[in-house]
Parts: structure tokens; C-alpha cells; sequence
């Protein structure tokens, strides 16, 4: 695996997604993941990293993992919160709690989770968890670069918490080759979830 | 009478009272009409704002009702066990938090979508056929803009039942899923509704369009909803304002909402209605209160009239007593209630006034009828009074044992001589003074008290003496007939009165009061005709004035029976002796009393007129007789006595103008003699009758001449060729000088104005020749010849001239 890697690095090129929203305009913090259309690449669990809670807000809204990442809730609130996930890739739930849970959470299953706090209802946070080394979050200004992709076939997906319902995100086929591949994507997002809370 | 009056009090009591109640009945009638009317028209105009009302509390209700269970429903979903169960993809858990959940806020119905708006669970059955209402409701929650607490419920059927649906999504922390939950609309909207908008609410349902309506829930009874439903409620009466329906004969005005209008999936149809009739009609309470209010009234108002009729109809009957006491002739007590102010006074006023009116009018009356007004003294009826109470006393007196005298009352009678002509003559203002003056005289003569004078009628008056006996009555009469020989002087007249005086008494003439007058009139007349001056009642008189009331009749049947005899008095020339006429008279031989006197049927002859027929007769007969008389060589005048009647007759020249044709007498060979009183009566016509009398060829002559008060002036107007003296004159001239002078005077005046003069009275040889030295042209009296059968005339007339044999006249007469 890490000959390939280091191969793909050796050759690989980066591949840059720019996602704009229904309106056209730079949407930041849209999942871009590309994936092997054949075959697996083997991951490894990111390092343990964290969302945690401040103002009442999640912070970061959004999160990409990839599976057996560990990830920690610590609370940096005076008051307490009740994060729960529903979703059937990681449904949990830490009750009420302050400072930092013992344990972290293990997202061992690749999908979207759906973060909320039981006693907050305006919190939420996704952490999308993947299984592909191939993964970044969109700026501000909407652009995500994947470096280091190793050529071949691979299907890009654009998932962004905007898009309606159950949807994983926008996928496209893409063939990367040693040189650096810029992809345009639109999500069909009006309204940005991410935007200003009340 | 008292009964009559008192019913018609209670009458007119019972017509004010009816007056008075039946006018506050037309108020009250009057305001309860308008109260109606206006009620009525204040709910015409209130109903359409009122059902307004309603329709918005309906859809407020429904608002509010849509925002309680859409925030219900909102909490529920955010329920973290809610939540944790949906996410257990246990089909029966799942179902079971829905049921469970659902019934904590009251949800029937429960079903659970997915994003996609499928279908994953629900509580009991039909719940896919609210999908499009799903999708709707999922669309509008999730449309943009929309607040996060907007409201979103739909009204829809499920199973046939009207429910409320609210759609919320569940949110974990971002949709998951959503849940719609239903609400049945029970009777709790109609109870609010009444409860807030007094209006009645009826919801009625139907799955398609085609479907009969069903009711569903109501406020109001079955047979109303029924009429309702019945009404063809289309879509386009949606949002338009009130319609009116007629339901089971009750009209309602009804303001249509439709809640679903879906032609597959059922509409749902609420009605907000308000009965019209109710509306207008009176509420029950105010009806009570109105009747209330016109019984009191109607009771006041009865007591009250009552009351007033009461005051108003008392001194009505004090009036009406006081009106039956002036009718019982109580004119002394006052009428009462004369001080009042009203009308009632007034009324008492003109009682009082008619009560002092009546009252003195009676004491004229009571004067009038008991007292004779141009003398002052007592009249006929008090008389009669006061002679019987005089008798009374009388018998009284008699009555008890200690009086010995002997009961009498005696009543003088009294009638003037010649007040007739002295009325005639000096007019009647002269008769009443006259009469006055006799009326004093007579009250001067009687020194008793107790004792009354009266006039009882035209020149008759009266006396009363109590306790007086014919002695007294006598010197009483005797006392009059001494004042009555001074005679009256009145206004430079020198009147010569006298009177007949008739006395009667009781108990000797009559048995009563009655009887004593009637008798002493009757011995006055008889007074009167004898000349008598006084006369005591005798019960001869009496049947010789029984006599005369049945002599008419007999004197009617003595013209027709030949009962009449014409007697001739002869008329003498005193210059040549010769017999020259004859007075013609009447003699009655009546079959059974004989030879009646004239003076017992002429002056009754006069009164009746009965002389017209006499008259007629006497000339006619005088005429058979101048026949006759002529035939055997008499040339005489036959002279007749006119009455007044007669000469009123106006006829009377014509009929004797028949009888000289019928008769064959030349008019010259009568002489008409006439008294001065009778020309008086009636000059003028007098004066035409004697005209014609003369122009037909009669002798006209003045008979009594000297008694009446004829003026000469007068006298040379009427055409006559004779005066004849009054026998009084003649009579006494031999032995009164005055007489005599009278005698002379009035021959020299009649020749002077060309008359003939004829002496009557000629009773001795005497008077004879002092009326031929006087120049008298003829003379008539007993000295010749009294009155005779007219058969006997022609014979006595020959005796006459034999006795005297005034040859040489008598052919001389003959020659004429």
C-alpha cells in the first residue's frame, strides 16, 4: 500500500474541484472525495481529531474522516450538551455531559453522521466518514485539492450538507493521469445550512 | 228611579274604566309592535355581521387550533425517545411510538414519512390516501421563506371523518422524515364556537363531489342539519357572504366556509348559521317583563280610574239626588258642591241657579194661581181655598162639646153693574183702576180678621166671612151697597157704581165648600136680574137656574114647536093720537111653565147668539103680521131690535131683504132699533151693516138712548132717522126736573140733527103731555098699551081710536 502511495505520489498529480452552489457561486465546506472505481484502496484511520462544542455551536460544522478515525467531543461550554447521531453510520450518543467525554467516538463504518445536540436543536454537524485517502473540504472560496492521486479511474463525489434529504452528494467519473486535473462541480444547494445561525 | 240612576253610574264608571284600560293596552300594544320592529330590524341588520363574526372566530379557532397542534406536533417530533424509536426500524416499534406519541397530544391518526414523502408507518388504515394532502402540507412547511413556527394544517377526510392534519418534519438534528398527525374536529369547535360567537356551527362532509352532504357534527338539532345539508352548497357560494336557507320551517341565514375542497378525496363544509326567526323574535325574558309590566300597568290604571270615575261620578249622583229632590218640589236645600272649581262646579252652579230660578218662578206661579194680579187680592182658587178651611174650622169647632154656638159660614157674592160699558167706554186701563178702587172699598168693609175679599173673576169679587151667619152676611151687603151709593171719582170720571149681591151659608145653603159659592153666585145672578141689590141663596133660585141650563135646547125646539108668540107694543103719534107703529117682541109660551120673560131667556139668547135666530124670527114673523095688519087698513111702522150679534152678522141685510121679497113688505115698513152699547162693541162693522140696512130702505133708530155714552159726533155719522129715550129718563121727569131737561134736551137735539124722537116709558096721562108740549113725535108705555098679541093688534088698534076718536088723525093716517 505505501509503494503505491509512494509511487502514486512519485507520479500522481493533484486534482482540484471547484463546487459551486445552485446559484453559482463558491460554496466552502462541500466533502469532495474521490474513489477508486474498482477496487479499494486501503486507508488508514486519520489521526484522532475532535468536534468540539463552543457557543453552541459544533465546531467544525463539518468534518471528513476516514474509517477507525477516533473522534473526541470535548464540551467548551459551561453547559452541558447531549450529542447524539442518529445516522446509521455512527448512531451514538454521549449524554449530558461537560469537559471532555472519556471516550472518543470510533467511526468505523464509511457514510455521513448526522451530529445533534439533544438539548440544543439549532446544533448539528457532519462528519463524513470515507474510505479513500482521496478527501478534502472546500474553502471558502469553494476550492478543495486532492494531491497526490494516484492514476486511474475514480469517481469524484461532491456531497454537501445543503443537498436535500438522504442524497451522499454528487459523484462524476474522473481519470487521473499525471497531470493535475481541475474539476468543476455544482451542487444543487439554495440554502446554505452552514450559514449564519440565528 | 235611584236604581236607573246608580246603573248608569256603574255604566259610565265601566265605559271609563274600558276607556282608560283599553288605551293603555293600544300603548302598550303600540310600543311592543315597535319594540318588535325594531327588533327585528336591528337583527336584519345585526345577522350579517354577527354570522361575519362567526366565520372569523371559526377560522380563528381552526388558526389557533392548527397553531396549538402544529407546535404539539413540532415538540413531539423533536422528542429525542420519539426520534430514537423512528430510527429503530422496528415497523412495530416505530408504530407504537407513533400511537403512543400521537395520543399525548391528542393525535388520532399518526403516519410516518420519509423524506420523499413515502409512506414508512401509521396508525390505523386509509392513511395513503393522504398523500397529496401530505405532499401539500410537506411543500408548504418546506417552502421557502416560511417562517420555522409557521402554521401548516389542512382540514381533510379520512375514513369519513373530518380531521385536522399538521405536518411537521422530524429533525435529527436536519430532516429526517416527517410526521403527519390528525386531529378529528369534535364537538369541542361547536362548543367554543358557541361559546365565543353565539352562532351554531354545523360541518358537513362528503368524499366526492357527487355524494349526498352528511353532517358531521352540529350545534343545532337534527331536523334543522337535515334542511341544511339538503341546500346545494356549490363551490362558488365559497367566500360569498350569508345565504339564506330555509330548514324544517325556520329560516336561517348561514355563512358557508369550505375547509377542503377536494372532489376525490372528500371537502369538508363549515356552516356558521343564525336562525332569522329567533332573532327577530322577542326575547322570552323581555316578553315576561313586558307582560309583567302591562299587568301592573293595566292593574294601576284599573284602580286608578276606578278611583277617578269614583270622584268623578259622586257628585254626579249628589247632582242627581239634588235633581230628584227640585223634582219632588224640595226647592229649599241647597244643591251642594257649588264651591268646586271644575266642571262639576259649574254644573252644581247652573243647579243652584235653576234651584233659585224654579224656586222663585214657583212663587209667581203660587201667586199667579192664588192671587189676582191687578187688585193684589186673593183670586177664585185661594177662595175656594180659605171657604174650605173656614168650614173646617167650623166643624172642628162644632166637633168639640164646649162650643154651644152654632157652626156658619157665610160667602157674599158680588158683580158690578155695567163694568162692561165702562170698560168699553173709558178703556181698560180705566176697568183695572176702576177695578182697584172697588177692591179697596169692599176690603174697607170688613172689620173682621179672618174674613177675605177676592176677585174671582172679570167684575166679580167675593167675601168670605167665618163664622158668619146670614145676619151677618146681610149687614155686610147692606155696608157694601151704602159704600158702593158714593160714587167713584177717577181721573175726573164720576163713575156710578153699583152691584147684585148674592149670600150664601153653610151649613144652611150648601154642605161644602163648593156648593156655598156656586149658591151665592147663583143668588147673585138672581140679584142681578131682579135688580134686587141683595139677595139671600133661597132654593127657589135654584131651580130657576136649573131651569135655564136646558134653555137652549128648549128654546131651539120652542122656534121649531111654534112655542114663540110675537107680542106688538103700539108707538102713538102724540101730536094726532094715531097709532103709527108697534115695537115687535118676543114672548115664550112654553108648554109646561107657561108665558117664560124675556128677560129669563133673551139675555141668555144674547150670550149663546141664539138672538141671531130669534132676531130672524121676529122679523119675519113681524112681516106675516104687517100683511096681515096692512091688509085690514093699518099703515104702521113695525120696528125690531137689533142685538149685537146682529149688526156682527154680515149677512143680516141680505137675509132680511129675502124675507120683505119672500113676504112682499116694502123695507120702509120696518124700523131696526139698535142700542148704543151694541154699535160700540164692534163700530165699524156695526157701521157697515147699518149702512147697507139703510141703503135697502129701513128706518134706523137708537134705542135706550141717553144710557150709553154715544157721542153726538158719533152719533150724526151713523145713518138713523129715530131716537128712542131710555125709559128712565121718561119715566122720571114728572118728578125729577133734571130728567126732564135731559127729556127736552135731547128732543131738541135729535130735531135739530132731523130725527124723529120717540118717548119710551109713557106711563100716565101726565108724561104724555109734557111730551107733547115738548114736541116729542111719538110715544110707547103702558099708559097706551102694553105689549099684546100680535093677533089682538089690529083689534085693539080699533078700540084705541074708538076710545079716542082721533077721527080726523085716523083718516088722515089712513089717507097717508
Amino acid at each position: 500500500m505505501l509503494p503505491l502511495l509512494l509511487c502514486g505520489s512519485a507520479q500522481a498529480g493533484s486534482v482540484a474541484v471547484n463546487v459551486t452552489d445552485a446559484a453559482g457561486k463558491p460554496l466552502p465546506l462541500a466533502v469532495v472525495s474521490i474513489e477508486p472505481v474498482t477496487a479499494k484502496l486501503a486507508v488508514q484511520p486519520s489521526a484522532p481529531t475532535q468536534v468540539a462544542q463552543s457557543k453552541r455551536q459544533f465546531v467544525p460544522r463539518v468534518s471528513v474522516v476516514t474509517v477507525g478515525t477516533s473522534v473526541a467531543f470535548p464540551n467548551q461550554d459551561t453547559v452541558r450538551h447531549h450529542v447524539y447521531s442518529f445516522s446509521p453510520t455512527k448512531n451514538f450518543e454521549l449524554k449530558l455531559y461537560s469537559g471532555v467525554p472519556a471516550q472518543p467516538v470510533l467511526f468505523d463504518k464509511p457514510g455521513i453522521a448526522v451530529l445533534g445536540c439533544n438539548i440544543h436543536d439549532q446544533m448539528a454537524a457532519w462528519i463524513v466518514v470515507v474510505d479513500t485517502p482521496f478527501y478534502a473540504l472546500t474553502s471558502a472560496e469553494g476550492h478543495a485539492r486532492v494531491n497526490a492521486v494516484t492514476p486511474g479511474s475514480y469517481r469524484v463525489k461532491v456531497w454537501h450538507p445543503g443537498l436535500p434529504g438522504n442524497s451522499d452528494g454528487v459523484s462524476q467519473a474522473l481519470t487521473v493521469g499525471a497531470a493535475d486535473i481541475e474539476q468543476a462541480m455544482r451542487l444543487d444547494v439554495g440554502v446554505n445550512p452552514l450559514g449564519p445561525q440565528p | 228611579m235611584m236604581g236607573f240612576a246608580s246603573l248608569m253610574g256603574r255604566s259610565l264608571k265601566a265605559r271609563l274604566i274600558a276607556t282608560f284600560l283599553g288605551l293603555l293596552l293600544v300603548v302598550q300594544l303600540a310600543g311592543f309592535s315597535a319594540l318588535r320592529a325594531s327588533l327585528s330590524t336591528h337583527a336584519h341588520q345585526e345577522l350579517p355581521a354577527r354570522l361575519d363574526v362567526g366565520d372569523r372566530v371559526l377560522h380563528s379557532l381552526l388558526t389557533q387550533r392548527a397553531q396549538k397542534l402544529t407546535d404539539g406536533a413540532r415538540l413531539l417530533a423533536a422528542d429525542f425517545g420519539f426520534r430514537e424509536a423512528i430510527h429503530s426500524k422496528d415497523t412495530d416499534t416505530i408504530v407504537s411510538a407513533l400511537e403512543n406519541h400521537g395520543r399525548r397530544i391528542g393525535a388520532m391518526r399518526v403516519a410516518l414519512y420519509d423524506t420523499a414523502l413515502a409512506l414508512q408507518a401509521s396508525t390505523g388504515d386509509d392513511l395513503e390516501t393522504l398523500a397529496p394532502l401530505a405532499a401539500r402540507l410537506a411543500g408548504q412547511v418546506m417552502r421557502p421563506g416560511n417562517a420555522v413556527d409557521s402554521t401548516t394544517s389542512e382540514i381533510g377526510l379520512l375514513s369519513d371523518q373530518p380531521y385536522q392534519f399538521v405536518m411537521v418534519p422530524i429533525k435529527a438534528p436536519v430532516v429526517v422524515g416527517w410526521v403527519l398527525m390528525g386531529f378529528p374536529i369534535d364537538e369541542r369547535l361547536v362548543s367554543d364556537m358557541q361559546a365565543l360567537a353565539a352562532v351554531q356551527v354545523t360541518l358537513l362532509t362528503r368524499t366526492h363531489a357527487t355524494d349526498a352532504w352528511q353532517v358531521k357534527l352540529s350545534s343545532m338539532s337534527r331536523d334543522h342539519t337535515e334542511g341544511l345539508s339538503k341546500h346545494a352548497w356549490g363551490p362558488l357560494q365559497a367566500g360569498s357572504g350569508m345565504t339564506s336557507v330555509k330548514a324544517n320551517g325556520e329560516e336561517f341565514s348561514v355563512h358557508p366556509r369550505w375547509l377542503t375542497i377536494d372532489a376525490d378525496h372528500g371537502s369538508v363544509l363549515a356552516l356558521t348559521s343564525l336562525s332569522v326567526d329567533a332573532a327577530t323574535r322577542i326575547p322570552h325574558d323581555l316578553q315576561v317583563a313586558l307582560l309583567v309590566t302591562t299587568v301592573i300597568s293595566c292593574l294601576v290604571f284599573g284602580v286608578g280610574s276606578s278611583l277617578t270615575a269614583h270622584r268623578m261620578i259622586t257628585p254626579l249622583h249628589r247632582l242627581s239626588a239634588a235633581a230628584d229632590r227640585l223634582g219632588a218640589g224640595d226647592y229649599a236645600t241647597p244643591i251642594g258642591d257649588e264651591q268646586r272649581e271644575d266642571e262639576i262646579g259649574h254644573l252644581s252652579q247652573a243647579f243652584e241657579r235653576m234651584r233659585v230660578s224654579v224656586s222663585a218662578q214657583k212663587e209667581e206661579i203660587l201667586k199667579l194661581a192664588y192671587w189676582d194680579t191687578i187688585t193684589g187680592l186673593p183670586n177664585r182658587a185661594q177662595f175656594r181655598d180659605a171657604v174650605c178651611s173656614a168650614i173646617a174650622a167650623e166643624q172642628q169647632k162644632h166637633a168639640a162639646p164646649a162650643s154651644s154656638a152654632q157652626p156658619s159660614v157665610a160667602v157674599l157674592m158680588l158683580d158690578l153693574d155695567r163694568f162692561k160699558h165702562v170698560n168699553d167706554v173709558l178703556g181698560y186701563r180705566f176697568g183695572d183702576l176702576l177695578l182697584m178702587q172697588v177692591a179697596e172699598r169692599l176690603a174697607q168693609q170688613l172689620v173682621r180678621g179672618g174674613d177675605m175679599v177676592a176677585r174671582i173673576g172679570g167684575d166679580e169679587f167675593a167675601i168670605l166671612l167665618r163664622s158668619g151667619d146670614a145676619e151677618l152676611a146681610q149687614t155686610v151687603a147692606r155696608r157694601i151697597a151704602t159704600a158702593f151709593d158714593a160714587p167713584l171719582t177717577l181721573e175726573e170720571h164720576t163713575v156710578d157704581m153699583g152691584a147684585g149681591i148674592g149670600m150664601a151659608c153653610w151649613p144652611q145653603h150648601a154642605s161644602d165648600a163648593d156648593m156655598l159659592i156656586s149658591r151665592a153666585e147663583l143668588a147673585m145672578y138672581s140679584a142681578k136680574q131682579r135688580s134686587a141689590g141683595a139677595l139671600m141663596y133661597d132654593p127657589k133660585i135654584d131651580a130657576a137656574s136649573a131651569q135655564t141650563l136646558s134653555l137652549l135646547t128648549e128654546m131651539r125646539q120652542a122656534v121649531s114647536d111654534n112655542q114663540l108668540r110675537l107680542f106688538l107694543q103700539p108707538k102713538l103719534s102724540l101730536g094726532t093720537g094715531a097709532v103709527v107703529g108697534a115695537e115687535a117682541l118676543v114672548r115664550w109660551q112654553h108648554p109646561q111653565r107657561g108665558l117664560v120673560p124675556p128677560m129669563q131667556f133673551i139675555p141668555f139668547a144674547e150670550q149663546t147668539g141664539f138672538i141671531r135666530v130669534l132676531t130672524i124670527w121676529i122679523f119675519e114673523e113681524a112681516a106675516r103680521h104687517w100683511r096681515m095688519l096692512h091688509a085690514e087698513g093699518l099703515m104702521i111702522t113695525l120696528s125690531v131690535n137689533l142685538s149685537t150679534r146682529d149688526l156682527l152678522d154680515q149677512d143680516l141685510p141680505q137675509k132680511f131683504e129675502a124675507l120683505l121679497v119672500k113676504h112682499q113688505v116694502p123695507a120702509e115698513a120696518f124700523c131696526l132699533e139698535i142700542t148704543e152699547s151694541a154699535i160700540m162693541d164692534d163700530p165699524q162693522r156695526a157701521l157697515a151693516t147699518l149702512n147697507r140696512l139703510s141703503a135697502l130702505g129701513f128706518t134706523l133708530s137708537i134705542d135706550d138712548f141717553g144710557t150709553g155714552y154715544s157721542s153726538l159726533a158719533y152719533l150724526k155719522r151713523l145713518p138713523v132717522d129715530e131716537l128712542k129715550i131710555d125709559q128712565s129718563f121718561v119715566k122720571s121727569m114728572e118728578t125729577d126736573p133734571d130728567d126732564a131737561k135731559i127729556v127736552r134736551s135731547t128732543i131738541d137735539l135729535a130735531h135739530n140733527l132731523g130725527l124723529t124722537v120717540v118717548a119710551e116709558g109713557v106711563e100716565n096721562a101726565r108724561t104724555w103731555d109734557m111730551l107733547r108740549e115738548l114736541n116729542c113725535d111719538q110715544a110707547q108705555g103702558y099708559h097706551m098699551g102694553k105689549p099684546m098679541p100680535a093677533d089682538t093688534f089690529a083689534n085693539w088698534s080699533v078700540g084705541w081710536l074708538t076710545r079716542h076718536r082721533p077721527v080726523d088723525v085716523v083718516s088722515a093716517v089712513i089717507l097717508h
